[in-house]
């Protein structure tokens, strides 16, 4: 609208339906921004501080604990920190939204004016009006603004030499100390040196594979085959209709919209549980007896959720020239389909369903660990129980599909590229 | 052609087509055994529901019988071969030529069949030596090429050519062997949507006769709830059922040390890749011989150690260092993670600019030198991303690995699944949801800004 003269302009935002966004908005986005930037300053402040003190109740008593003080001082002590953090350093929050304090002529901001901006800001919060203004109430008066981050007149120091770097540094190693502290075990370490001679007997079975078993090994191996072979054809045909109510560029108006939040919702929740526990669900469904069901089931769930999403997002990236074009020639939407978009999109949904078949190989050995249909449950008895000659046989095994699978597929995917 | 010398160094070889020759006629043979398999497993699966056959007996393959099966097998390779265009032959870009653009006669095609068994012959060998071509070549007039942009009259389907049908052949195949070997049963699935109603939403029994006289007798109650009636009860509070190494532990308290197994793994993991991933990166290892050995080694290592699944390795750990404890989870991750890093950095390694690295060594740099200002700088982001796709995949992973004696969330959520406590179970699972998605959240929304 710049170019237009002013009559030409549309209906004044206070005339439309949403009038009271457009006055509103402004504030509501100061606002979001900072609670964002301070939120993101408190979480990281108090995460340090359950860490450390994770650390010390467990190295100290040896109990799992969060808090050395009450809660609602580590709360304050958060809050603190963090409004002493923004106003002194160049905090985590506003490195990470791109901003700093500044002054709006540039010069360099003192510590006077750091130290009021610390001291008014108790002032705006606890006014809570002072935040909501569009420059808050306590960075006005300090004579200081957000501003995005320039690069000028600005000496680049090392990043250990930030506050930002020094924080995630101390973060990173008090992390490490209270995760190696909580995972190993003093027993664990001794038995690592004195059972090492488990590794021994294990690398010298696999030298002397025992193939009494490998007629049977075979025949699981070839179900392993099978079960992500089903699982993943039986994906494709749910994941490709899916794949195009995922689609945010196709899904418009206010039910697409919907029906895309819920879907992508509901597969990045599908996503996140581990075909493991899918196998549990649909192992105590279909009953043991048919196990090798209920893998290519708890696969075929998994591969859904990751193949809409693969699926959807490059139909998200098709180019949308092309439709334009086809339209224009006056195709209905079905020709739009089938000469703009499909072209588009076929080789690399081949090459996705390839690389899942892949995934599929992996995972289908992982889930017949729960109970049988593969080759997996065999090997955790036999790792169990240290018949290592066995265990060996089927290790050379799987290598060999997996590697035969990942190679075939690694192939396929280059021509198809 | 005749008058050459007798030598294999001289002759006209071109052995970049001679091995995709051979790459195609392997791939046939493989194909035909596969629908060999494929025929015999629905033969026997379904020999018994033939009426006529009901008084013989099944169709075992004797061990004489193998023999069999790889010869049948390669004779239908070398037939379907010259009769037309094979499987292997499409997928490798060849096929069957006659001189001058000419369509092979049929003639051609099963003398060229024919012919192709002389070459386990002296004759065939001789002929091998001499003219540096196979036998059934130089007599059938027929060759292996490329194939020719135009047949003249070509034809327009590929439904009328012999791979197509081959294809659709091993997709069929494929679909119903694979429907009989999984056992799929959609009856089952059907039939027993109560019994996986009760993990869903637990078991409900209403007796309508207790409405009618509600005073004396218990309301109908919910006997057991299920997954998607999540209880809650033990997220802060210590499960006093649930006991690990003698200390009972919440779910919070699990989840914690299942984030911390993934962060030992990663960490570990990535210190103990990063100087491999150089080792294992031809541009960086030079054509040395030594060199070579331990790029092959270092790539051999990532290679086999990357094909067994992590929760493998967890379970040789966990017998190792104690069945149940978290360093044994951590250690399965760490190996997983040391092969499968490794190979996606030595690649980024191999695919740098090879400019800056010139500079730095014409300015006289040594190979760390090499290492720490022409490779690092190129390859920092690349391997950050790979760390945070790392770190996803370790969290995933440590929730289930206490399956396998690998400690963390999955050995509640194994205890209560055993148990049947199916609304607890429900709880872990919505714990390890909440995380998972979070700490996907996060590496995707760093991976973004670091890409």
């Amino acid at each position: 609208m710049a170019g237009y003269p002013e009559g030409l302009r549309g209906r004044p935002d206070w005339l439309r339906s949403e009038w009271w966004l457009a006055l509103v908005s402004p504030y509501l986005k100061t606002l979001a921004r900072r609670l964002g930037i301070a939120g993101l300053d408190m979480g990281a402040l108090a995460t340090l501080w359950i860490l450390i003190s994770y650390t010390v109740i467990w190295l100290g008593r040896g109990e799992i604990g969060y808090s050395l003080v009450p809660w609602w001082v580590l709360g304050l002590g958060a809050v603190e920190l963090a409004a002493l953090w923004e106003s002194f350093g160049h905090s985590l929050g506003q490195r990470l939204a791109r901003v700093e304090l500044k002054r709006p002529d540039g010069k360099k901001v003192s510590f006077g004016q750091r130290l009021l901006h610390y001291l008014l800001w108790h002032v705006s919060v606890l006014s809570l009006v002072g935040l909501v203004a569009p420059v808050p109430w306590h960075e006005r008066l300090a004579g200081l603004q957000l501003a995005g981050v320039t690069a000028e007149g600005r000496v680049p120091r090392p990043w250990w030499r930030t506050s930002t770097g020094l924080y995630l540094l101390i973060l990173g190693a008090v992390a490490l100390v209270a995760g190696g502290s909580v995972t190993i075990t003093q027993e664990n370490l001794e038995r690592l040196f004195t059972e090492a001679w488990r590794m021994g007997k294990f690398f010298r079975a696999v030298f002397n594979p025992d193939f009494s078993i490998l007629t049977r090994s075979i025949r699981d191996l070839i179900v392993t085959f099978f079960i992500a072979i089903m699982a993943t054809v039986f994906a494709v045909w749910v994941s490709v209709p899916l794949s195009f109510l995922a689609a945010r560029n196709l899904m418009r108006g206010p039910l697409g919209r919907l029906i895309y939040t819920a879907l992508r919702g509901t597969l990045s929740i599908m996503r996140s549980i581990e075909p493991i526990v899918w196998a549990i669900i649909f192992l105590v469904w279909v009953t043991a007896r048919r196990a090798p069901f209920a893998g290519v089931l708890a696969l075929w769930v998994h591969s859904i959720a990751d193949l809409t999403k693969l699926y959807a997002e490059r139909l998200e990236s098709i180019d949308p020239g092309l439709i334009e074009a086809i339209t224009a020639t006056g195709a209905n939407r079905l020709q739009v389909l089938r000469y703009a978009v499909v072209p588009q999109i076929i080789n690399p949904y081949i090459s996705f369903t390839l690389y899942r078949w892949d995934i599929n190989i992996r995972m289908a050995i992982v889930v017949s660990l729960v109970g049988g249909g593969g080759i997996g449950f065999d090997l955790r008895e036999y790792l169990r129980n240290a018949q290592y000659s066995q265990a060996a046989l089927l290790v050379m095994l799987i290598i060999i599909l997996v590697w035969a699978i990942d190679y075939l597929s690694a192939r396929l995917r280059a021509k198809l590229a | 052609m005749a008058t050459k010398p007798l030598s294999l160094s001289s002759s006209p070889v071109d052995w970049r087509q001679l091995r995709r020759r051979s790459f195609s006629f392997f791939l046939d043979w493989l194909v035909w055994g596969y629908v060999a398999y494929g025929v015999v497993y629905l033969l026997t699966k379904y020999w018994w529901e033939v009426p006529l056959a009901r008084f013989l007996t099944p169709i075992p393959i004797p061990a004489w019988g193998w023999p069999l099966v790889i010869l049948g097998t390669l004779e239908t390779a070398v037939w379907s071969r010259a009769l037309g265009r094979s499987l292997g032959l499409r997928a490798f870009g060849l096929a069957l030529n006659a001189p001058a653009n000419n369509r092979p006669s049929l003639r051609a095609k099963l003398r060229r069949g024919l012919l192709w068994h002389l070459n386990f012959t002296p004759l065939g060998f001789f002929y091998l030596v001499r003219e540096g071509k196979f036998i059934q070549d130089v007599k059938s007039g027929l060759e292996v090429g490329p194939p020719p942009d135009l047949y003249p009259g070509s034809r327009s389907s590929p439904l009328r050519d012999q791979w197509a049908w081959t294809a659709l052949l091993v997709v069929v195949l494929t679909l119903w062997v694979g429907w009989l070997v999984v056992e799929a049963d959609l009856g089952t699935l059907i039939a027993r949507w109560d019994k996986a109603g009760q993990i869903y939403w637990g078991k409900v029994r209403y007796d309508l006769r207790y409405f009618l006289r509600p005073t004396e007798l218990p309301l109908p109650r919910v006997t057991s709830t299920g997954l998607l009636k999540p209880d809650f009860r033990y997220l802060l509070v210590p499960d006093p059922a649930f006991e690990l190494r003698r200390l009972s532990a919440s779910i919070l308290d699990l989840m914690v040390v299942t984030v911390f197994m993934a962060l030992l793994a990663t960490v570990l993991g990535v210190v103990l890749a990063f100087p491999l991933s150089f080792l294992g990166a031809r541009n960086i290892m030079g054509f040395s011989p030594v060199g070579w050995m331990i790029y092959f080694l270092v790539r051999g290592f990532f290679n086999v150690f990357r094909s067994i699944p992590t929760i493998m390795w967890t379970v040789l750990f966990a017998v190792w260092v104690g069945w149940g404890s978290p360093f044994a989870g951590v250690l399965g991750l760490t190996l997983h993670t040391i092969a499968a890093l490794g190979k996606l950095y030595s690649e980024q390694v191999e695919g740098i600019d090879p400019g800056p690295v010139e500079a730095v060594v014409a300015a006289g740099g040594s190979r760390l030198e090499v290492i720490r200002y022409a490779v690092i700088p190129q390859i920092s982001p690349s391997y950050w991303a790979f760390t945070l796709y790392r770190w996803d995949i370790n969290v995933r992973m440590s929730t289930v690995i206490a399956l396998v004696g690998g400690g963390g969330i999955g050995d509640m959520l194994f205890y209560h699944k055993d148990k049947g406590n199916w609304e607890l179970v429900g709880a872990v699972v919505v714990v390890i949801v909440a995380v998972v998605w979070a700490m996907d959240y996060i590496s995707g929304r760093l991976r973004e800004r670091i890409v």
